[in-house]
């Protein structure tokens, strides 16, 4: 997918002009902040649980995986092998599609059902395979509706037609599917089924994502709401799993202590509907399962940040929370970040993978609120990982030279005290003559964006540090 | 022999001394209501904030150090906003890794250096204020004082103690107002979207005045009220309300 992450704020401002998308967004925000804040009381009210101990026993997983990352890669490989799956790697999206092509020509594959994957979205893996002939249909309902309504982008990452209303999807099926417009939900999802059903059945390749991959078993385990991860992973001869080097976990144990928090953290949810822990091809006894499975793992930018001081960023387990709780993804959506992550995980995620000077709003679209640091199940410290990526814009001179010039005038100034005490009183003159009398200023051209919504209060007229040295000028007079 | 009394170095902030001097007056009159000895240093400006969160660390490192050199003899050090004194307690240590000398001042500065309603209520163990304010009032919780200081119970245990208060809680209180400093400059649509939210959850209360405890949020919420038309609310600082009138 190719990035538009330089166009945040331009698409931000269309995002917060769309009613349609406000009012959608307003309502899954309380709907997944409250099934959260729930689903973490109700895991707390357990005798001896303690949803803040699991958050750092998961944590704990995830690093002791990236602190022997080769290790436990060498580790997932030989088990898998062992079960008949081939494990190959990917450098990057293009190597992606090259592999999967490969895999589908070898098998004279000509369409392939999907189950949702965000790495074949990093890769542009539908266009790639819809390129070289062969059918790519996606399973997941969200990733369906998006792939009939002209192939949009996701806008959320378990939720990927967050921003759509049902009203919108009833019109988009009746016209795809020539159908009459239903207005039911259980009736859309029936016949999206139904329309799914066919390619189920004539697919001769599924290709799916996963939410882990377990060393110890040399399994993909794949965490779905709806079943069709079952029929992608099962129905068809060969079976695909593309996904990032860091979605290890050392045992079965560890994956169940991740499940604990994922679906929590994600939907509210206790447990997720579907649990599938994918080990090896299907054996002599098994009544069905993939003849032909093949693991892709691929790197895109994670290996670099082994060691580095961005690796915590590589704990994530995508279940959206901090997206869900940030008060900028709420206002905007999900489209407005302009790649495949959005929210404050998208904001570190993108200019990470894509290039810290291909996303140069991004890591400075946050209020720093530490709302997404406090949900995140695997404790990835957001706000501080962005404030490092406006450090290397700074250490890059990347941030326009009107802001840098500022931020060290700024400084210079406010180094020295005596000129700052002038500089303080200039400036709450020029207010003061701004506000023509009034207690407020309506319109500033130094912050016209922030004057645009709100009125600055005028200044009281002199600073503390002139009314203070007159107190102390005053007492001293008093005592003599 | 009676006790010393403490010494407290007051850090008045950049926007107290540009914006709102009386809150400064403020916290100066509750320091000494409730005992200490307040020395305000004059060489004081700003604790390198704006800088630190724009990424600039040169110069929040200068600033800094700076600032812990005119404050690091006193008992303690108070601040009346928790984004500043969260950039002391929680941010300076992290500054000077490596310079394990400075470091080791950041964290001993840190140590002693508390937002306001918390000196008053965990340090000093107060619990009468001078301040007699009368009405309804509601408590925005500022990002910073309340995630990084754990800033929540103490102001409102104050509020509590004054006769004349009624405190009602407005529906999502910690969530943010949309300020975060430079943010709400660059993304001014956005940031206005987000205190809009503010602003409605503060209404449906119908509090005389909302009450906070941090400069930035007090001219965001305080600003976009008044441009939305409502000139009733009153936007007031908690040393405010605390300290009563001079
Ligand atoms: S960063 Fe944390 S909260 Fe956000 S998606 Fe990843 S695991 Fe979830």
């Amino acid at each position: 997918m190719r990035s538009q992450a330089m166009f945040f704020k331009a698409r931000a401002g269309d995002k917060l002009a769309d009613r349609q998308l406000q009012a959608n967004l307003g309502k899954a925000k309380s709907r997944f902040v409250e099934g959260r804040a729930q689903a973490v009381a109700d895991y707390d009210a357990a005798p001896g649980a303690d949803f803040e101990a699991l958050r750092d026993a998961a944590s704990a997983i995830r690093d002791r995986v990236l602190a022997n990352l080769d290790v436990w890669l060498e580790t997932f490989e030989d088990k898998a092998r062992a079960r008949g799956a081939e494990v190959l790697y990917a450098r990057d999206g293009a190597e992606i599609c090259r592999l999967v092509v490969d895999i589908a020509r070898r098998h004279g594959v000509t369409k392939a059902a999907k189950s949702k994957s965000m790495l074949s979205e990093e890769a542009g893996l539908n266009a790639a395979l819809a390129a070289a002939g062969i059918e790519p249909v996606e399973t997941d309902l969200g990733e369906y509706i998006l792939q009939i309504n002209d192939n949009e982008p996701p806008s959320h990452i378990i939720a990927p037609v967050f921003h759509k209303s049902k009203e919108e999807v009833a019109e988009l099926f009746a016209r795809t599917h020539h159908t009459p417009k239903k207005d039911d939900i259980a009736g859309m999802a029936r016949e999206a089924r139904e329309v799914l059903r066919e390619h189920f059945l004539s697919a001769e390749m599924g290709i799916s994502g996963a939410n882990f991959l377990i060393a110890e078993t040399g399994s993909a385990a794949l965490v779905t709401n709806e079943g069709n991860g079952r029929m992608v992973t099962t129905l068809p001869k060969v079976h695909v799993v593309v996904t990032g080097i860091e979605k290890l976990v050392p045992t079965l144990e560890d994956f169940s202590t991740l499940m604990r928090l994922l679906p929590r953290s994600a939907t509210g949810q206790r447990i997720s509907n579907y649990v599938s822990v994918l080990t090896g091809v299907k054996g002599e006894d098994d009544l069905d399962g993939p003849e032909h499975l093949y693991v892709i793992l691929v790197d895109n930018g994670r290996a670099s940040l082994v060691g580095t001081e961005f690796e915590p960023m590589l704990r994530c387990i995508r279940c959206g929370a901090c997206m869900n709780h940030c008060p900028v993804y709420q206002s905007v959506g999900g489209h407005a970040y302009g790649w495949v992550y959005p929210g404050p995980m998208g904001s570190v995620l993108t200019p990470l993978y894509t290039g810290i000077d291909n996303a140069l709003d991004l890591p400075h679209a946050s209020t720093l609120c530490n709302q997404c640091g406090v949900v995140c199940p695997v404790k990835i410290p957001l706000p501080e990982l962005l404030r490092k990526l406006r450090e290397k814009q700074v250490e890059l001179k990347l941030r326009p030279w009107r802001e840098r010039l500022a931020l060290r005038l700024w400084g210079w100034i406010a180094s020295r005290p005596a000129l700052y005490g002038f500089a303080a009183r200039i400036a709450v003159r020029y207010l003061n003559r701004r506000a023509g009398g009034t207690d407020r200023i309506g319109a500033l051209r130094a912050a016209p964006d922030w004057t645009a919504g709100r009125d600055l209060a005028a200044p009281e007229g002199r600073t503390f540090r002139e009314l203070y040295a007159e107190r102390i000028r005053h007492e001293a007079r008093r005592k003599r | 022999m009676t006790k010393e009394k403490m010494r407290v170095g007051l850090f008045v902030t950049c926007l107290v001394d540009l914006m709102r001097p009386r809150i400064g007056f403020a916290a100066l009159r509750l320091l000494e209501a409730a005992g200490c000895d307040v020395v305000v240093p004059a060489a004081q400006t700003c604790c390198g904030q704006p800088a630190f969160n724009s990424g600039d660390t040169r110069v929040a490192r200068a600033l800094a150090l700076k600032l812990i050199v005119e404050f690091e003899g006193l008992d303690y050090v108070v601040v009346p906003s928790g984004s500043c004194a969260g950039m002391i307690r929680v941010h300076y240590p992290q500054l000077f890794d490596d310079d394990p000398a400075a470091a080791a001042r950041a964290r001993a500065l840190a140590a002693r250096t508390f937002e306001l309603t918390d000196f008053l209520v965990s340090v000093l163990g107060v619990a009468e204020v001078p301040g007699d304010f009368e009405g309804t009032v509601t408590y925005h919780d500022s990002c910073s004082g309340l995630r990084e200081l754990g800033v929540k119970a103490q102001p409102r245990a104050l509020l509590a103690h004054m006769p004349g208060v009624e405190l009602k809680e407005m529906a999502a209180s910690e969530e943010c107002c949309g300020f975060g400093g430079m943010f709400s400059v660059k993304f001014g649509d956005i940031s206005t979207r987000i205190v809009d939210r503010k602003c409605d959850n503060i209404r449906a209360t119908g509090a005389d005045a909302v009450v906070l405890g941090d400069l930035g949020c007090m001219l965001n919420i305080e600003g976009r009220l008044r441009r939305r038309g409502d000139e009733r609310t009153r936007v007031l600082h908690v040393a405010e309300v605390l300290a009563g009138e001079d």
